[in-house]
């Protein structure tokens, strides 16, 4: 006796070899098709061309097969025993059971299929960031490349027009040759910043640790914009709110450069009126000194959504103003990420009409100092270059001219040669208080003659040599430092930092 | 007429049932509905002046690590291992599959179809096969019905050898 509710859910019956059905020995499946007679065929085509080779007494297995009724589809699992004139046949609904393992199934299969796309894009998107990694170093090394190229002949603009200012006795001839330093200083600032960027995009901007004088570096970058805005509508004052530490470790270049972007910002879009600039010690722990350097103006202000766009690269002619008030629009850009490289937070507060004010908070290390191992800028006016011997050598005639009238003024005997040939010969047999080294030269480079130090000890063992050079990334540095060079002086230069950096070295020498 | 049982086998989504439908109904779908079970589909085969009835085995593809029942090479009389020609996965272990049909069925002979010819290249299809250390019999696509009817002659004809 079968229980009625499974009486759908199984039959049992029996054929002959070639399909049809003999006897319904038990149960009812929901076809009426599986009746004597009938063949089996009918509803069961996967069992044609199989009854036959089935073996002999044996059950015989055959699961999740599919029998449609009606379009609607049953699976079924098979018992199949042979004997010698008949085939015994069970068959079992298992509908409900594999409904779950077919959708099962199906998410299984689409879920392979859905990584496997999201490998192939994977894949892709890799080759794309390839592809613009590659991209962006071409544009980067193009970048470098050019500003290097830039920066010898701006050297040469930025001291003839010195020159000019300095010795010309007509006022419209100084003036105008001021306009020309500040056009070219203008022009140095962007191309600093195009290669600055590209540095930081390139994941190449290296920090320089070294113990600076905090307050000095502040002092000298905002006295350099002091002496600027001298006798017109804008005043600018520093406010020192409590003590600084004397000395930390940081990269002076980097922090002024950060304050320089921040000042100049503020001058471009404020007519008059004060711009302060803050410095602070805002929280300290053993070691570390975070210091808060801020830029306060009183200009025309921006809004909720100027501020949103200011940090972005070359942003600044529609963010800030209809009016293009010149520059590549980089430098918020920079601030920024040169903050963030110093693991520092620039934040802006703004109100239209009323004014800006940019902080920049950065952690520093505190040092300590032997004071002979620092020359402060005061100290270095008392050092005299009267009469020291200087060797310059470069083969561009036009920075040679004017190093030689810069320091021919400060009383230097120099020595001028235009390669670093015609220079080992000269250092072979004669002694100097320092050289002024190009790095770029026909016959023998500068870093090749540095490679040669050992023929010419014998009068300038101790003689401290200076590098000049485009060059300024910190790998190059690095690597002049390591061949013997006592510093690196940038390209372009003003007069000071040429003056300051062979004192320094005279002095430390 | 005789009747020949074939199977198709071969990893899931390589289009053993879009093969079948398109030889059997001469339709194609683009939507993927995973096979579950065996599906059994018939259609008579004309060739050399003789007729076959192909009795079509469609069993659920696999996954590369799960083996097709033995039970269902029963009464099987040839078989035809599918793959995708656009997914490694599926043509990079065939010798292995090939071999173990074999063992499954007591067949002598597989017949081997790269389908898909559609999503390649002529250029980059040649590469594909290139790669494959077993020859494959022909390329389909049943998307573009292109060499299907091909591929299931060639089945029967090997059923009946």
């Amino acid at each position: 006796m079968v229980p009625t509710k499974i009486e759908d859910l199984f039959i049992q019956l029996k054929t002959d070899f070639s399909g049809t059905i003999l006897e319904i020995e038990a149960g009812k499946f929901v076809a009426d098709q599986l009746v004597p007679k009938n063949s089996i065929y009918e509803l069961c085509p996967f069992l044609e061309a199989s009854l036959e080779d089935l073996p002999l007494h044996e059950v015989y297995h055959l699961n999740t097969m599919l029998i449609v009724v009606d379009t609607i589809e049953y699976n079924v699992d098979l018992e199949l025993i042979r004997a010698i004139h008949d085939v015994s046949i069970l068959i079992h609904d298992r509908s409900s059971v594999y409904k779950h393992v077919s959708q099962l199934n199906q998410n299984r299969n689409d879920l392979i299929l859905l990584k496997r796309e999201l490998d192939l894009k994977n894949t892709e998107l890799e080759n794309l960031k390839i592809i613009a990694e590659k991209a962006n170093e071409e544009k980067s090394r193009f970048l470098a490349v050019m500003s290097h190229e830039i920066r010898n002949p701006l050297n040469s603009i930025l001291g003839y027009s010195e020159m000019i200012a300095t010795e010309a006795e007509e006022l419209s001839i100084i003036r105008y040759a001021n306009f020309l330093t500040r056009a070219g200083k203008n022009l140095r600032v962007i191309v600093d910043d195009i290669l600055d960027l590209s540095r930081i995009e390139a994941g190449r901007l290296e920090l320089i640790e070294e113990s600076i004088s905090i307050k000095e570096v502040i002092e000298n970058c905002v006295n350099d914009f002091r002496f600027q805005l001298k006798g017109g509508d804008l005043a600018i004052q520093l406010i020192e709110e409590n003590t600084l530490p004397k000395f930390i470790d940081g990269d002076a270049v980097r922090i002024t450069q950060i304050l320089s972007n921040l000042i100049n910002n503020a001058i471009k879009f404020t007519q008059k009126g004060i711009i302060s600039i803050g410095i602070a010690v805002i929280s300290e722990d053993e070691s570390i000194s975070t210091i808060r350097f801020y830029v306060n103006d009183t200009g025309r202000g921006m809004t909720q959504d100027q501020i949103k766009t200011i940090f972005r690269e070359y942003e600044q002619t529609q963010a800030r103003d209809q009016h293009n008030k010149g520059g590549a629009g980089l430098g918020l850009s920079i601030v920024k990420r040169l903050t963030e490289a110093m693991k520092g937070l620039v934040t802006v507060e703004s109100t239209v009409n009323v004014g800006t004010k940019f902080s920049v908070d950065i952690p520093f290390r505190r040092t300590h100092l032997d004071s002979v191992e620092y020359v402060k800028s005061e100290e270095l006016v008392t050092i005299d270059l009267i009469g020291k011997e200087i060797l310059l050598v470069d083969d561009d005639r036009l920075n040679l001219t004017i190093m030689d009238h810069v320091l021919s003024k400060e009383g230097c005997a120099l020595t001028l040669v235009g390669d670093g040939q015609d220079a080992l010969e000269l250092l072979k047999t004669k002694r100097f208080d320092a050289v002024i080294l190009d790095i770029n030269m026909p016959r023998m480079t500068g870093e090749e003659l540095m490679r040669k130090n050992d023929l010419f000890t014998e009068y300038n063992k101790e003689t401290p040599f200076i590098a000049l050079t485009g060059n300024t990334g910190k790998t190059d540095q690095d690597r002049y430092v390591v061949l013997g060079f006592f510093n690196v002086l940038s390209k372009p230069y003003t007069f000071v930092k040429l003056i300051d950096t062979l004192k320094k070295a005279i002095y430390k020498a | 007429m005789v009747s020949k049982k074939v199977l198709l086998v071969g990893n899931f989504g390589v289009g053993k049932t879009s093969l079948i439908r398109r030889f059997v109904l001469n339709e194609f779908s683009e939507d993927y509905i995973s096979t579950i079970g065996v599906r059994v589909s018939k259609k008579i085969v004309e060739f050399e002046n003789q007729q076959v009835k192909l009795i079509i085995w469609d069993v659920a593809g696999t996954t590369g690590n799960e083996k097709v029942p033995k039970a269902y090479f029963l009464g099987a009389s040839s078989a035809m291992l599918v793959f995708d020609v656009s997914r490694v996965e599926t043509y990079l272990h065939l010798e292995d599959y090939v071999q173990t049909i074999k063992e499954l069925s007591k067949l002598k002979e597989v017949t081997i179809v790269g389908n898909k010819k559609d999503l390649l290249t002529t250029d980059e299809l040649e590469k594909v096969i290139d790669k494959i250390n077993v020859k494959v019999d022909l390329v389909t696509s049943a998307k573009e019905d292109d060499n299907v009817e091909e591929a299931f002659v060639m089945l029967a004809k090997e059923s009946i050898k």
